[in-house]
Formats: structure tokens, sequence, C-alpha cells
């Protein structure tokens, strides 16, 4: 190996110092809007924080699929995709975790845990009898051990495919590839079922009378988009002067493109049927979820979110999928390039429309409540968290990279991967 | 030299080994020949680059199957639904880009399957129920442990005696003249 990976991991403690700059500003913009009762700030850290929770659980999800089948183009890729996953669980802890074990931020951004808070309908939480329906599920205790099982779940099966995938560097067994093998099998329906919940909990429950079954496929379709297009940007990188030099072929970028391709596609399709089921079935409770993000409650017009909805469809979706389409775009580092950072930019804006709008009480509105604006401040704040979380992965991953070989040189199909074409 | 070739489709050489016949295949390649082929049971990775192939146009007609398709879907369930017999369903309008998108899409993946099924057919040639190579012996080892070059006389390359030396030089194995 060159002289060129330790030189680019030795910046790891830059880019975890930038991380947790970023995140104490975050975090103190969250504790200043929490004595203004302003949910928003507390709501940055939450996207910031989701948005590279799902990008690593995509890449957790690649890394165990490709180990189940076996892929042999996969493992100098893989590689990459371990010393990543190493940061999901302090993601995690740093985010999600304090916004739900903090009282006064859980209170303030899942509505449904603070009994006394008023609905636009004038009742308070505490008499819903739809939450009262849901509270087998929807209650503190409950809430608060699945987020810690989220936490301790996802650390420990990192830790676990990273463990075997490091050691088989040392003993040069393919015993290793075995057990990896089985962990994966039982990672991927563990791992599945627990995103799908952290969904539920993290996003879905954010507007907690609303729900949709095909959430948490929603969810995992983003992420391993998310972590196709993050992939082939680090591994454009990581070609030019990393550990990827002279390594990563076109027919790697083909792979990569022919996933984005059809994960876009699988996206869009889960998408929209959850928006095609709810304005075919047409119940209330479903489509006020979809009505907030097209109307203005008080005029009655398209709010800008309509304008968020349409981005969605055709920078998200259309673009991407046309673009990929065409076998040039999949092959040629630049367009492919230029398409990941479309995908991954459009991640944030998925997230948005997700996460931001939400009903504010307002007795003066004609139906009793508003809906937080698209355009305002505070996305420069989903930006900076966004930003900080990401400096602190980018930090981990390369502290991470000092500590094995940076590719698997003793995985049994390294030579396929290494010599993969098309 | 044309009447010559009236009854001659070409000249064919075996090869025992997969690196031979990839070998021998970048030499054609390289002398410039349009009409000819490689056979093997197998596919040779590589071999595409070899030969020089280009990529396939079947995704082209796969294209062009899936636009008709989509707007075969648009105008299908605009016809139906909103001119020839405009009908409410479940207070839906008439005709919008939601409701019948499934339509669309389904159509969308049926034409650009009939694109990629037919264009294939198109591009191949077939249905080809003979093919002078089916008279051969040897070329029916091809498919079990064998490989073959075919170097096909209407190439404006092609003269029989060169072109056997060719094949020759390339360290071909049993050439052999094959008549239409």
């Amino acid at each position: 190996m060159s002289a060129s990976p330790s030189r680019l991991s030795s910046h790891w403690t830059t880019f975890v110092v930038l991380g947790f700059v970023a995140l104490v500003a975050v975090w103190s913009f969250a504790f200043l809007g929490l004595g203004e009762h302003d949910h928003r700030p507390a709501l940055s850290v939450l996207v910031g924080c989701l948005f590279w929770v799902s990008t690593l659980i995509g890449m957790l999800m690649l890394t165990m699929i490709t180990r189940v089948f076996d892929a042999g183009w996969a493992p100098i890729i893989r590689r990459s995709w371990e010393f990543m996953i190493s940061a999901l669980p302090i993601v995690l802890l740093l985010g999600v975790a304090p916004l739900a074990f903090i009282p006064e931020f859980r209170h303030i951004l899942w509505e449904w845990t603070d009994a006394s808070h008023i609905l636009p309908s004038g009742h308070a939480v505490g008499h819903d009898p739809i939450l009262q329906a849901k509270s087998w599920f929807l209650n503190e205790n409950f809430f608060l051990i699945r987020i810690a099982v989220y936490v301790l779940f996802f650390g420990a099966i990192t830790w676990a495919l990273r463990n075997w995938s490091f050691k088989q560097d040392k003993e040069r067994t393919a015993q290793h590839t075995h057990t990896l093998h089985a962990i994966s099998a039982v990672g991927i329906p563990a791992s599945a079922v627990l995103l799908t919940m952290l969904a539920f909990d993290c996003l879905m429950a954010l507007s907690y009378h609303w729900f949709s079954t095909m959430y948490g496929v929603w969810f995992f379709a983003l992420s391993i988009r998310l972590a196709l297009a993050a992939t082939v940007i680090l591994t454009y990188r990581l070609s030019h002067g990393g550990w990827l030099d002279g390594l990563l072929n076109q027919a790697h970028r083909h792979v990569l493109g022919c996933l984005m391709l059809a994960f876009t596609v699988f996206w869009a399709y889960i998408s929209f049927s959850q928006y095609f089921l709810i304005y075919t079935a047409n119940i209330p409770e479903e489509t006020f979820w979809y009505n907030i993000r097209e109307f203005n409650p008080v005029t009655g017009l398209k709010s800008d979110w309509w304008g968020v909805s349409m981005y969605l469809i055709f920078g998200f979706f259309f673009l991407p999928f046309l673009s990929l389409l065409f076998y040039r775009s999949k092959i040629i580092a630049g367009r492919i390039l230029t398409i990941a950072f479309i995908i991954f930019a459009g991640g944030i804006v998925d997230l948005w429309f997700n996460a931001v709008p939400r009903q504010i009480v307002d007795k003066t509105a004609p139906e009793g409540f508003t809906v937080s604006p698209f355009i305002s401040g505070y996305l420069a704040l989903d930006l900076l968290a966004i930003a900080g979380f990401g400096c602190l992965v980018i930090g981990l991953f390369l502290r991470a990279s000092t500590k094995a070989e940076t590719i698997p040189v003793h995985d049994p199909r390294i030579l396929e991967s290494i010599n993969y074409h098309e | 030299m044309n009447e010559r070739n009236e009854s001659i489709h070409g000249v064919a050489c075996t090869f025992r080994k997969p690196a031979d016949v990839y070998h021998a295949a970048e030499k054609v390649r390289d002398a410039g020949w349009k009409y000819w082929d490689v056979h093997s049971a197998y596919p040779i990775h590589g071999l595409d680059q070899a030969m020089g192939m280009p990529r396939s146009k079947v995704p082209r007609l796969t294209l062009l199957g899936g636009v008709t398709g989509f707007i075969t879907g648009c105008l299908l369930t605009w016809y139906m639904n909103s001119y020839d017999y405009p009908l409410v369903v479940g207070g839906k309008p008439f005709w919008s880009p939601i409701f019948p998108f499934p339509v669309m899409y389904e159509c969308t993946i049926l034409f650009a399957a009939f694109g990629t099924f037919f264009g294939q057919f198109i591009l191949n040639r077939l249905p080809q129920h003979h093919h002078p190579l089916f008279d051969l012996p040897q070329f029916a080892r091809t498919s079990d442990d064998s490989f073959m070059i075919v170097l096909e006389a209407r190439d404006s390359k092609f003269h029989l005696d060169e072109s056997r030396n060719f094949l020759l030089s390339l360290g071909g194995q049993e050439i052999t003249v094959i008549r239409d």
C-alpha cells in the first residue's frame, strides 16, 4: 500500500473536532429553542442525525446483503462500508438518544409524549382516544426502551460485522467469511424490523395521528439510495489519492450505478404507492398528512411544500432515473458522481418533506392550525446539523481506517473484487 | 472474387483453449474484419472487447418501447375514462396523472419488455431455421469442448486462400470451408 491511506486517515481528528464544534452549535440552538417553546431547532438535530443514520443503515444493509449473496464485486468497497458503519451507534447517541431521553426535548418534538399538549381540535393529548388506542406501542417507557434497543442493536451488529472481517486480515481463514455470512443472515431481518421501528418512532410518530405501513420500506429505500450515493462519492475520493487508487474500475462504477437506478425506481414505487393508496382511500385521518404538505390551511392555496413535493418527483426521481438509464452515465466517473450528488441532496429534501411540516395550533386560523413553512432560517441550521454529523462520520470513518487493512487482503474473493469486470 | 464466393459461406477454424480463441479474436479484430464470429459453449470474459464488438442496440429499443407504453397508458386511460365514457369513480377526476398511474407504468413495463424481446429477435435476425454452420460436424463441438472462429465470405476482406492462411497463422487447428 502506498503512503496515501495514512496521509488521508491522519486528518481524522480535524473532522471529528469540526463535527463536534458544529454539533455544539446546533445543540445550543436546540436548548435556546427550548426556552422559547420552539421545537424547530431540536428538529434540526433530529434531521441531521437521521440523515446520517439513514445513510449508515443503508451501508449496514449493503454490507450484510453483499455478504449473504457473496457478491464478487463487493469486498474492496465493503471494507469502506465497514469503516463507515462504526459511526452509526455514535450518531444515534449524539442525536436521537438525547432528544428522546431529555424530557423537555421529547415533549416538544414528539407531541404524543406530552399529555398536556393541546391539539388543533382543542383537546389535550392526554384525552385523545386515538392515542389511547395506540398506547400499547406509543407509551413513553416502551419508546425509551426502543430507542435504547436501536443504539444497542446497531452498535452490536456493526461491531460484529467489523470484528470478524478485521480478524480475517490477520488470521487468513475462510471460516470468518462463513461466520459473517451467518451474522448477516440473522442481521438482515433483525435490522429490517428495527429500522422500520426507528422510522415509525423518529419520523412517523412526529405526527402520531397518521400511520402508514409502508413507512419502514420508504425509510429503507431512502437509506439504500443515500448509502449508494455516498458510496459513489466516497469511492471516487478514495480512488483519487486514497486507498482505492488504481483499484476502483469502470465495472465497480457500473454495478453501483445499476444499484442506484434500481433503488431510485424502488424509492419512487414505495413513495408513490403510499401516496396513491391514501389518495384512493380518501380517509381523513390519512389524507391530512398529505394535505398539510400541499395546501396552506389558512388560504387554501398551494403552499411552498407543494413545490418541495414537485422537486421530489422531478428532481429526486425523474432526473436521476432518466440519467441512470444510460450506460455511459453509469461508467463515466464525472457523470455518476454528479448523479450521486443529486441523489444525496434529494435525500435531504425528502427528509425535510417527511419531518418538518407539522400542525401548529393557532386559534385565529380558520381550521385552528397553521403549518410550519418550508422556507425559513432553520434550513441553514438543518444543513449545519447535517454537516456536523457528516464531519463526525467522516472523522470516525478515517479513524477506523487506521485500525485495519484498508482493503480486506485475505477475503476469499479479494482478487475477484479487484479484477471485477462487467 | 465474387463468383467464386457465391456458394461459400466462409471459412471456419477450431481452437482448443479459450485463451487461444481470445487472442486470435483480437488479431481478427485488428485486421479490420466486419463479418465474422466466435463460437463458444460459454461466455468468455472480455471477448466482446477482444472482438471489438460495440454495445448492444437492444436498450434503445427497450427505451422506445417504454416511452410508447407510457404514452399508450396515458391515452388509454384518458380515452376510456374521460373521453369515450366519462365516469366518476370514488369522487376522483375523470382523468388525472395519479389514479391511472398503475396502468401507465404497467404499460411502460409491458411495452419495454416487448421492445427488448422483439428487439433482440430483430437485431439477431431471428427466427432463422437453418444456418450453413449446422452442416459442419465440428460445429457441434463448440457447444461442448471446442471454440471456433468463422470468417464470412460477405466480408470485403474475404479471399479463400488468404483467409485460410490468416486463420492458420492465428494458431487455428482444423480449417474448413463452409458451403451454403
